[in-house]
């Protein structure tokens, strides 16, 4: 995912107003894929917002001297939500993998039992497939695949839960009130 | 994981370009720290490291875009991404088996067979991935990136 671009950016500035300017941003593209990413068939804006997830975690911990403790904090929580959001693109990865793995082995399974077939055969003897070289493996791949799925939704029930806990705790008005620069210490401190 | 160095440059007072300059600097240094590590099949903790360093290092590139000269910018971004989907390919397939040797355990030793057919495929995939991640090191060595990205930090001081 191509990130959004930030208007404004002025090299010779302070790096304060131009961090604020990049920050928030990031954030409007992090809450932008909501509701969307609530809907667990979208795959493609779960994977996006894992990307928008990480890009502004970054900026975070790299903005800490500026912003201190409560970007350490909110850096912490939107690190929590791309680890999250990151195992259930694991398992979106894990399946097709899976299914393409067992095509595979259909696939030479059948050309080997076809080859065990008669010379000039009118038709497929169904015991020759009891020989099928991979015949042992399917069960397993499948069971893989049970837990893959059933993972998935779970971790993305998990998702749903706890970004409607940070939306009830009002976590984008924190992450705004994060980006309050460190005031430095009093004269004479 | 290794822990992401302290930038010298962040602070309160400095302009966007000086932090740029110093960001890259130190991010680049992290990703070639990790260099002779990654290619170890036997530590795979080597190529991780170097995969974070390199997202790292690819996060201030955009982040500080507009403080870099453009096509040198470009061009060196280019590899650093190319050079971070060499690393990803070399290190998915370590996550992936980890988390198919973790169900493998719970099913019968009948079930599990299928799942370690599918382990050595992977293994495959991954020797593989190594000989391209360890082509795309030479090509950043003999295209001098490090170097480049240095050279990069002093255009961003300079203005």
């Amino acid at each position: 995912m191509k990130a959004r671009k930030v208007k404004g950016l002025d090299p010779d500035g302070p790096l304060v107003a131009n961090m604020q300017r990049v920050i928030e941003v990031r954030i409007e593209e992090l809450f932008g894929f909501v509701p969307a990413a609530l809907d667990p068939v979208h795959v493609e804006e779960l994977h996006d917002m894992r990307i928008a997830a990480k890009r502004l975690r970054y900026l975070l911990e790299l903005s800490q001297p500026l912003f201190g403790q409560p970007a350490r904090k909110a850096a912490k929580v939107v690190k929590d939500l791309q680890d999250l959001l990151g195992e259930i693109h694991d398992c979106d990865e894990l399946m097709p993998l899976v299914d393409g793995h067992v095509a595979e082995m259909r696939t030479a399974d059948a050309a080997t039992v076809v080859a065990a077939a008669a010379p000039g055969a009118d038709d497929l003897d169904p015991a020759l497939v009891k020989d099928a070289p991979n015949r042992s493996r399917y069960r397993g791949l499948e069971l893989l695949m049970v837990h893959a799925r059933a993972r998935r939704d779970l971790l993305h029930a998990r998702f749903v839960t706890e970004w409607g806990e940070l939306e009830e705790r009002g976590f984008r008005e924190e992450l705004e009130a994060a980006l309050r620069p460190v005031e430095p210490p009093p004269e004479g401190e | 994981m290794a822990k992401a160095r302290d930038i010298p440059g962040i602070e309160p007072d400095a302009t966007f370009r000086e932090a740029a300059a110093s960001a890259i600097e130190v991010r680049a240094d992290e990703v070639f720290s990790f260099r002779d590590r990654a290619l170890d099949t036997s530590d795979i903790e080597g190529v991780h490291d170097m995969r974070v360093a390199t997202r790292r290092l690819r996060a201030v590139m955009e982040i500080f875009a507009v403080c870099f000269p453009k096509e040198q910018h470009r061009r060196a971004l280019k590899e650093v991404k190319e050079l971070a989907d060499t690393l990803g390919e070399r290190r998915d397939p370590d996550v992936m088996i980890d988390g198919l040797e973790a169900v493998a355990r719970s099913l019968s030793p009948a079930d599990r067979s299928g799942i370690r057919h599918l382990e050595r495929s992977l293994r495959d995939e991954q020797a593989e991935a190594n000989e391209r991640l360890a082509a795309m090191l030479d090509r950043i060595d003999r295209y001098r990136l490090r170097e480049r990205l240095v050279a990069l930090a002093a255009e961003a001081r300079l203005g």
